[in-house]
């Protein structure tokens, strides 16, 4: 085992002393909104709306957007990687006797426009004759408004040295003697957002995220073993000032010292467990047990060829038990930092806040303007969205979140009663079928608790259970100030597939009784 | 789509300005890319669109500093503007340790794996061959759900050093998931082929809806170890696993499962069953790929896997550099096949005693890197069979089983004629023990 262990020196050559504050300023200038950049677009919109129409659209609406991303990767003392992207294009879609059409473009101007509608209205005609009933849509809003999300620090006017030396710096704390190697990650991106519809909306918004990430390994030569500890998953709807002010050297210290631990931590025994669940591995199994069983295009079959349906009907709201009377879960697209955060969804639709399971009953639904009156709703939740302006929208998860207990519970009330257990920090492996009943979860690092008492590293540990047996086991959850925010920044769903972003805020969650695995046997 | 001398004429464009801002070595790629789709679901088109992008990257290096920029945008200004976005980033960039030349000058075999026909599909022809799957859907009883889609792509490279290439790729696809009506059961086919006439939509459709009439009301059976017959798909739905562990890189710093103790590696040793070939061809027939590694080196046959040995790992230009070997000339695709004469899948079923028939697998996620443990799950259509005969289908079942184990020797009972899954030829496969850890509820 050893660990590459580098003088300053090598370090600042390694970082590379150059000018300080130099930034790319046409990078930044070309993504300044201009008014030719916004007369431009209010011209492709109305010229692709209008031509729509003209060729038999009832419905149309466009969205002209453009994303910037930037990433930068090291790992130990280097550099590996630093890029920067745009993409700039506009996806028109159309609604042509009941049934959708859609085509999308990379050159944003007026020709172009009158070719795209008039492809997207020749798609709609042709699979017309496979329609067996009208899409329908439940009214919305006229909207002409802009929205940004809040950020206190553009990321893409920080100097490139300042979030070099940062990772950098992230690694050098992260290699403790022992560690073998480490990764990091910076990763930002930018989105312009310019939505129009043949209702008269028009609505410009920006959306900032900032998502720093790190893994560390620990390998021992003479026998062959490794173990990782990666912490991930911490990506919001922030600026910079994220970086800064978030102890990031400390989870790289405190995860350097894990994985040492873990290549020498004793492995799990299988059975039977109570179960403490950290909002770093909560969040997930909220993901997916609650966050996908609950997204109505699922359970209707529309997502049946890929991943799957859902073990919710359309019809169970109000009716079926989801967990017990603790557990309450909400949908929220207004949720300060949240991936999945926004002014209004890619239909135009405001921004909304609801619940998917109150009491331990689920009562409703993600839905869009079209799914909504299929369960008799009047307006839809807003939950339409794409990943590009190349993509089709389609429903996508809203942030959805445990909500805490009223009062405060700390960890060690969570623990108090646990004779034998386990807690569960941070992401391991993650599988659910595609019902969503039965799910394998794991984490990064698994300690035992001991008569109320936090013990042990144990390692090759995962837990198993069924989605309604697992939050009828839910007996305690945390107060108020143990809530946290955590999300995924790839999650997949469609075809062709798309890749969204989105948030679950939770406090610890206590579950009784819980399979656990060793995996290596 | 871009023609050969019109991509290349971009990415040299974006070369001279790069150059003329200073950058020493520089490697500027282009993707243009046209895809066409209909998805169904519920028995009718749901979603269906086209979309035409191109990405233009350019990588630059100053005194070995590295930068990269992508744009969409083919204009003369937006092409100036990504070769300053890369120098500037170049600029402000430390030393690349793990810096490489760009190529020069390589020759490249003709690309096979382009067909004009499915280029842009009649839109009229296409809303036919879905109804026809539709139809075989109604008639059956059944809820059909889809995916049909085309993609063809131009991609090209030009480099400092001399190095110019272009290749043409196309590739159609079609899913389908047939449910029956009482919501007991689920079958599901697919098949994939560059050229969209080639896509036989009338037997993809016809094997889906035969598996869901056939899965109806499945029984439970106890989690365990099993003899296992894996159909095609399902083999794919693992491999990507075992394909992903053969960088060199990770095997030699000790952290993958072709590590070994004392620091070495499973280079050479009997890791699989005798009869195991794994290896790249792009020149396959069936499945032929891209004449090139995604650095550009000339793509030839390579051999992972032989006759069970692992034969070799996958270099990448900087790593082979390091431990002074060549770059492996791929992987850029992955057959899996028998030594011997393939054996038919009828003669597995008849052969077996006692075992599961396999379609698919799902949500398959890696639980252990050291030894390439999987879990996940089967999904549509899995079945018992006794004494050589499919006897009654059986309720899903989450499986935890490594990879490596199910390959090894001893495991491997007999391998059939492999079938194009992209980027995979993978035959069906009949293997002595599989682990299955508890039931799923799902259909």
């Amino acid at each position: 085992m050893s660990s590459p262990n580098f003088s300053r020196r090598d370090f600042l050559a390694a970082s590379g002393v150059v000018v300080a504050g130099t930034c790319v300023p046409d990078w930044a200038a070309a993504f300044q909104p201009s008014a030719t950049d916004d007369a431009r677009r209010a011209e492709v919109a109305d010229t692709a709306l209008a031509q729509a129409a003209k060729l038999g659209a009832s419905y149309a609406d466009i969205r002209i957007n453009r994303y910037r991303r930037e990433s930068i990767g090291t790992r130990e003392q280097q550099v590996q990687n630093v890029s920067r992207s745009t993409s700039y294009g506009f996806g028109l879609r159309v609604l042509v006797n009941g049934a959708w059409g859609f085509a999308a473009s990379n050159v944003v101007e007026p020709a172009m426009a009158r070719t795209i509608a008039g492809q997207a209205v020749a798609i709609a005609k042709a699979n017309a004759i496979l329609a067996t009933r009208r899409a329908t849509l439940a009214a919305g809003d006229r909207v002409v408004t802009t929205w940004t999300s809040a950020f206190k620090k553009d990321p893409f006017e920080v100097p490139l040295e300042t979030k070099i030396a940062f990772l950098l710096k992230l690694n050098q704390t992260a290699l403790l003697p022992r560690v073998s190697f480490v990764t990091s990650q910076l990763q930002f991106a930018d989105e312009q957002k310019y939505f129009a519809s043949s209702e008269g909306s028009r609505i410009v918004q920006r959306l900032v995220r900032t998502y720093p990430q790190f893994a560390t390994t620990a390998t021992n030569r003479e026998t062959g073993d490794f173990q990782t500890r990666a912490v991930v998953d911490r990506a919001k709807l922030v600026g910079y000032e994220y970086v800064e002010e978030y102890p990031w050297l400390g989870d790289a210290e405190l995860a350097g010292h894990e994985v040492v631990e873990k290549l020498t931590s004793k492995p799990v025994e299988p059975g039977r467990y109570d179960i403490v669940v950290d909002p770093s591995q909560l969040f997930l199994a909220i993901h997916e047990s609650t966050g996908h069983s609950t997204e109505l295009d699922r359970a209707l079959g529309y997502e049946a060829n890929s991943a799957g349906t859902s073990f919710i009907r359309p019809t169970d709201a109000g009716k079926l038990r989801f967990g017990s009377n603790i557990v309450n879960m909400v949908g929220d697209r207004t949720q300060p930092t949240g991936l999945a955060t926004t002014g209004y969804d890619d239909e135009g639709v405001k921004a909304d806040r609801w619940h998917l399971v109150r009491d331990g009953m689920f009562v409703d639904w993600q839905t869009t303007r079209e799914l909504a009156p299929l369960v008799g709703q009047s307006k839809s939740h807003g939950c339409l969205h794409c990943d590009s302006w190349s993509s089709v929208p389609f429903p996508r998860m809203p942030n959805v979140s445990l909500q805490p207990a009223e009062k405060e519970v700390s960890l060690d009330d969570l623990f108090a009663d646990i004779k034998r257990g386990l807690y569960v920090v941070g992401r391991g492996v993650s599988s659910i079928d595609q019902q969503r009943y039965n799910f394998q979860f794991g984490g990064a690092v698994i300690r035992e608790i001991r008569n109320g008492k936090l013990g042990a590293m144990v390692k090759d540990a995962a837990y198993q259970s069924r989605t309604p047996d697992f939050w009828a086991s839910c007996d305690g959850i945390g107060g108020p100030s143990l809530y946290q925010l955590w999300g995924t920044a790839a999650d997949g769903k469609g075809e062709p597939g798309q890749i969204n972003q989105v948030s679950h805020g939770c406090p610890p969650a206590r579950f009784r009784n819980i399979t656990v695995l060793n995996t290596a046997s | 789509m871009l023609s050969r001398d019109e991509a290349l004429k971009v990415c040299e464009t974006v070369l001279d300005h790069a150059r003329a801002a200073g950058a020493e070595d520089a490697s500027v790629s282009l993707d243009n890319a046209v895809e066409s789709h209909a998805r169904f679901a519920d028995n009718r088109i749901t979603t269906s669109g086209r979309a035409e992008d191109l990405d233009i990257t350019a990588t630059v290096w100053i005194g070995r500093r590295r930068g990269a920029a992508s744009v969409n945008d083919a204009s003369a200004a937006a092409l100036k503007q990504i070769a300053n976005d890369a120098v500037q980033i170049a600029r402000v960039s430390p030393v690349q340790r793990e810096y490489v030349p760009t190529l020069g000058p390589l020759d490249y075999p003709a690309d096979r794996g382009f067909a004009q026909s499915t280029a842009e599909p009649n839109l009229i022809a296409r809303a036919k061959t879905l109804q026809g799957v539709l139809d075989a859907c109604r008639s059956a009883k059944i809820t059909g759900a889809g995916f049909h889609t085309a993609r063809t792509s131009a991609s090209a490279t030009a480099t400092a050093n001399g190095n110019r290439r272009y290749f043409q790729s196309s590739r159609a696809d079609l899913s389908v998931t047939a449910r029956t009506a009482d919501g007991t059961g689920s079958g599901y086919y697919s098949g994939d082929h560059f050229d969209l006439n080639r896509l036989d939509a009338q037997h993809i459709a016809k094997e889906a809806v035969n598996k869901a009439v056939m899965s109806r009301n499945p029984q439970p059976i106890e989690p365990g170890t099993y003899p296992v017959i894996l159909e095609p798909q399902a083999v794919s739905d693992v491999l990507g696993f075992l394909t992903a562990a053969f960088d060199a890189r990770t095997a030699e710093e000790g952290r993958s499962a072709f590590s070994a103790k004392d620091g070495k590696t499973r280079l050479g040793d009997t890791m699989f069953n005798e009869r195991v070939n794994l290896y790249s061809d792009p020149m396959h027939a069936e499945l032929p790929a891209t004449p090139a590694t995604n650095e550009g080196v000339p793509a030839t046959q390579l051999s992972l896997v032989k006759g069970g040995v692992v034969e070799n790992f996958t270099y990448s230009r900087y790593w082979a550099e390091e431990k002074k070997r060549q770059a492996t000339p791929g992987p850029v695709n992955y057959i899996l096949e028998s030594t011997q004469a393939p054996v038919a899948m009828d003669a597995m079923i008849k052969d077996m005693k006692r075992g599961l028939l396999i379609t698919r697998f799902w949500y398959v996620r890696l639980v252990d890197a050291r030894t390439l443990v999987l879990t996940g799950l089967t999904r549509d259509g899995l079945w018992w069979i006794e004494n050589g005969q499919i006897k009654n289908p059986v309720r899903n079942l989450r499986f935890n089983q490594s990879v490596l184990a199910m390959l090894a020797p001893g495991n491997v009972e007999a391998i059939g004629a492999p079938q194009r899954r992209a980027p995979y030829m993978v035959p069906p496969l009949r293997l002595s023990a599989f682990t299955f850890t508890s039931i799923s509820d799902a259909i």
